[in-house]
């Protein structure tokens, strides 16, 4: 359970080990909000699930990973490679099929595969892929495990890119505005507080390996680090231009079946100046347990 | 009958009202809100994610 409201709600954040599952849940109303793949949003809006994008996880935090020892140096080099992505409805799936247009590279010439975001470090160790493009922590785990490089950043290939979006369902946008808002906000003063000084992030990632991702917090530390500019969270509004290029993208590749407009699956009342908003961090409890800045 | 005729529209609200909770919006959901509107509990949402950015 993790309180993040000011304002005395509690926000729960409940595990899920794969898309299929989250979009179970959403239709089936066990959960109330969940950060989905942007694509799949659209997809789902499309499909008549009631809900609506009203922000961004974060910026960027993608990266396409190739073995240490690998000949790839461009992607021109992955033409005919094997290359995971962590689903169709990925954003990370439509980025390759935008860099295959950049290079005037034909959509089959790269065998792209749907493996499980935490599956991609395994299988590139294992030589059963040449490459995979996946969010962090999974790009990292393979470079700070000695046996994986970075081909691109996305931050370098696809400016501000989007990945993770917050879905929330419409009953709650309409009913329940104000803990819709308090999440928002939230989410918002969190990132601030993350992009605007590193050992920030360090004390994020410390709290975020234990509670959230399970993973080593050396490991977070370096997705938040190395360098500095590798996800951001800042800058989450969701903007027609980028979500109009994500649609036309899917649509072209044949992952949206139909056109949907922008009004139709987003709502961006709940975005708020990043200046009328700050953390008053002394409100915020402390941890007994760990002696860290966690909330309880 | 006037006294009848009120009986009978209360009688049909109610049982109306109690359909609705039972069909649309379920006892306990009714419960957590009346707790939340009168200050015993803390409005709570759950929100889903993936251990991946």
């Amino acid at each position: 359970m993790t309180e993040h409201s000011e304002g005395g709600s509690l926000f729960q954040a409940l595990k899920f080990g794969d898309w299929a599952t989250v979009k179970e849940a959403l239709i089936a109303k066990d959960i109330g909000a969940v950060f989905i793949l942007a694509p799949m949003a659209m997809q789902l809006r499309a499909d008549g699930v009631p809900i609506k994008v009203v922000y961004l996880g974060h910026r960027d935090g993608t990266a396409i990973v190739v073995g240490t020892d690998s000949s790839i140096r461009d992607f021109g080099d992955l033409r005919g490679k094997i290359v995971a992505i962590p689903s169709r409805y990925a954003n990370q799936n439509l980025l390759m099929h935008r860099m295959m247009k950049e290079w005037n590279m034909p959509f089959d010439s790269i065998d792209l595969r749907e493996v499980p975001p935490p599956e991609h470090p395994t299988a590139l160790r294992s030589g059963s892929i040449d490459a995979y493009i996946v969010g962090e922590p999974f790009a990292a785990m393979a470079e700070v495990g000695g046996f994986g490089r970075v081909l691109y950043h996305t931050k370098d290939i696809w400016e501000d890119f989007i990945s993770c979006v917050l879905v929330v369902r419409d009953d709650l946008i309409e009913n329940e505005r104000a803990i819709v808002q308090e999440l928002v906000d939230g989410i918002a003063k969190s990132g601030k507080w993350l992009d605007e000084d590193l050992e920030h992030r360090m004390d994020a990632a410390e709290i975020a390996a234990v509670h959230y991702y399970q993973q080593p917090a050396e490991l977070l530390k370096y997705v938040l680090s190395k360098p500095v500019d590798r996800v951001k969270y800042t800058n989450l509004a969701p903007l027609r231009e980028d979500f109009d290029e994500i649609m036309n993208l899917a649509v072209e590749i044949g992952v949206l079946a139909r056109p949907i407009a922008f009004e139709e699956y987003t709502d961006d009342s709940f975005v708020r100046p990043l200046d009328e908003l700050d953390w008053d961090m002394d409100r915020l409890a402390r941890d007994p347990g760990d002696g860290r800045g966690g909330r309880q | 009958m006037k006294l009848r005729v009120i009986l009978g529209a209360l009688l049909w609200t109610l049982l109306i009202t109690v359909l609705h909770v039972s069909l649309n919006v379920g006892w306990g959901e009714l419960v957590q809100k009346a707790k939340v509107a009168i200050g015993v509990e803390r409005a709570r949402l759950i929100v889903g994610f993936l251990p991946v950015t």
